[in-house]
């Protein structure tokens, strides 16, 4: 394991922001840190890069000790949200910063400053200032200069955060492929459930300072540990006693299964080969169900027919009790 | 922004001008005109005094002094400010901004009554042990050192928070220790608010006149400075001279301040 957090705790002041939190990171995954604003994802990954002390408790990295080491010597990379460019730097200066600091011979510094400027594609900004670039070229940047002192875990704090939706998605998948280019074990922070489900080996998601859950991105979608944890990575209904999601709702228009719960269609909006509907039972639940145009147009539904529901065989549910499990997935 | 009719802005400009220009325009032109009067022969006769000469060179000492004092400690104040949370740093808050609001004669008197080598609370033991403090260029220094406090701190600390500590903290992941952050990365995102406030604080301390009159002793020919040379040879009607120093002083200032403000927009435009 490459990173192994133990029993730490962190307040700020009255506020809990991490309380009894274990978890092992293993060694070439790309995990994320996945969470709701406030929920002390962040305040983890600080106290893992050293920028932030814990209470109490433990990190280890690569083996070694590092809970009272300081940042300096901690040897991880660190890539920031608003970027933390060197802005009176040159790119090429940025990325040489860390290998500079630790003296090492100009040539080969230059050699591996060319060589991670290729790696991020960006080799012919060389010599701009970072406020010459764009921000999904910023973010590159600070990635190259974490990459460039060899760091053992890189650790990204919402690095896409500032970026618009269309630049967001090409770096994603640009870090999904560098990471298989180059395995040094990655950690990501992230409130976008669908960024960690697309990227992340490993989710680990975290709320309200506590590990919820731990797994692949299909397991904590197809067997998720409460409610929390299913609701957060998509949407949810309700349908009787059951969580579960909208698409996983077989409708028809007899009773012919058994349990099917009788419910009108009190609306239905078309978004392009999705049809969204609501549909109220008798005992006034409501219940939304997604389908495809297909499906909804060879059934005939329309606003206020009568349908019949039941969960699809294989569906993901929970029953609706608020945290009723609490499981420590941890390790 | 709300646009103004096209007459309402011609107004708050002229307006604006005007009270500029009758409050700092016109007398300084005023001083400039009486200063070459007599073409250079005031410059000639203050020149040639050597009370002035040496009180000019005194001025100059005092002032780099202090202004060297107070980047330092303007600098190391702005960070702890900005960047630490401690018990009463608001009220060394308050306290830099003070001398702002004392007047510089009030401040003279102050340090008198520490400092003062007959009755002064500290001034004794300190002449004991060889150091004179007052009538002397150490409590000249300090003086100036006081009035001018808050001019490098005020610059620095709106940068430094607009800086922010993303930069120091991705130095300091990347293995920079205390002073390498500093020196690579802080002082260089704070380079032309330090600038400024130096700068400021020169104009401030070249022109330093009450504290420094109480403080100094106004020595002729030892302690006194060139504000003070401008007063005395104003009150012994060599008003020539007077005019001739106080244009030097007037030019050094606006010099400084106009060569700041030259340079900074060129920085921040390529920046």
């Amino acid at each position: 394991m490459s990173i192994e957090i133990r029993g730490v705790h962190k307040r700020f002041g009255d506020f809990v922001a991490l309380e009894d939190v274990n978890v092992s990171l293993p060694t070439g995954q790309l995990t994320a840190l996945l969470g709701p604003s406030g929920g002390g994802k962040s305040t983890l990954l600080r106290i893992i890069a050293g920028l932030e002390k814990a209470d109490s408790g433990t990190v280890g990295i690569e083996g070694t000790d590092a809970t009272r080491m300081s940042p300096q010597k901690r040897n991880v990379g660190f890539v920031f949200q608003h970027y933390a460019v060197f802005k009176h730097m040159t790119v090429a200066k940025n990325v040489a910063f860390g290998l500079e600091i630790r003296r090492r011979p100009k040539d080969e510094v230059r050699a591996r400053v060319d060589e991670l400027l290729a790696l991020v594609h960006l080799s012919q900004f060389a010599d701009r200032l970072p406020s010459q670039l764009s921000g999904g070229q910023r973010q590159r940047m600070a990635l190259a200069r974490a990459l460039a002192v060899q760091p053992k875990v890189l650790l990204l704090d919402e690095p896409f955060g500032a970026l618009d939706a269309k630049v967001r998605k090409e770096l994603r998948d640009w870090l999904r492929r560098l990471h298989d280019e180059v395995p040094v074990t990655t950690v990501f922070v992230t409130h976008d459930q669908e960024e960690a489900m697309e990227v992340a080996d490993e989710i680990v998601v975290i709320n309200d300072g506590r590990i919820e859950q731990v797994g692949t991105p299909d397991s904590l979608y197809d067997a998720p540990a409460n409610d929390f944890v299913m609701s957060f990575l998509g949407e949810v209904t309700q349908l009787g006693d059951l969580r579960l999601r909208p698409h996983d709702i077989h409708i028809s228009r007899s009773p012919d299964l058994v349990g099917a719960t009788a419910a009108d269609i009190l609306r239905l909006t078309r978004v392009g080969f999705e049809v969204r509907l609501v549909a109220g039972t008798e005992d006034g639940q409501e219940v939304s169900v997604v389908t495809t145009r297909t499906h909804a147009r060879s059934l005939g539904l329309e606003e206020g027919e009568l349908v019949w529901l039941t969960p699809s065989s294989g569906a993901a549910t929970v029953p609706a009790m608020e945290r009723l499990v609490r499981a420590e997935l941890a390790g | 922004m709300v646009e103004l009719p096209v007459p309402a802005r011609w107004a708050v400009r002229l307006a604006a001008v005007a009270y500029v220009f009758l409050l700092v325009g016109w007398p300084v032109i005023t001083l400039a005109q009486r200063a070459f009067a007599d073409g250079f022969a005031g410059f000639h006769a203050a020149m040639s005094d050597p009370d002035v000469t040496h009180a000019l060179l005194v001025t100059v000492e005092i002032s780099l002094w202090a202004v060297v004092i107070n980047t330092v400690f303007g600098v190391g104040m702005a960070l702890l400010l900005v960047r630490y949370e401690f018990p009463g740093r608001r009220v060394l808050s308050a306290l830099v901004d003070l001398p702002m609001s004392m007047s510089p004669v009030v401040i003279g008197l102050a340090l008198m009554l520490v400092y003062s080598g007959r009755y002064g609370w500290f001034g004794p033991t300190l002449e004991a042990h060889g150091l004179v403090v007052i009538f002397n260029s150490p409590g000249m220094v300090m003086a100036t050192c006081f009035v001018a406090l808050p001019l490098v701190v005020r610059e620095v600390v709106p940068v430094l928070e607009e800086v922010g500590d993303d930069q120091e903290q991705a130095a300091r992941s990347l293995g920079a220790n205390a002073v390498q952050t500093l020196r690579r990365i802080t002082l260089p995102a704070i380079k032309w608010a330090v600038v400024y406030g130096v700068v400021l604080s020169l104009a401030r301390s070249l022109g330093e006149f009450g504290a420094l009159k109480i403080v100094s002793g106004n020595l002729t020919g030892r302690t006194q400075t060139a504000p003070l040379v401008v007063e005395q040879k104003y009150d012994n009607f060599a008003q020539n001279e007077a005019y001739a120093v106080a244009f030097v002083l007037v030019a050094i200032s606006v010099l400084c301040i106009l060569v700041v403000s030259l340079l900074r927009p060129q920085e921040e435009s390529t920046s």
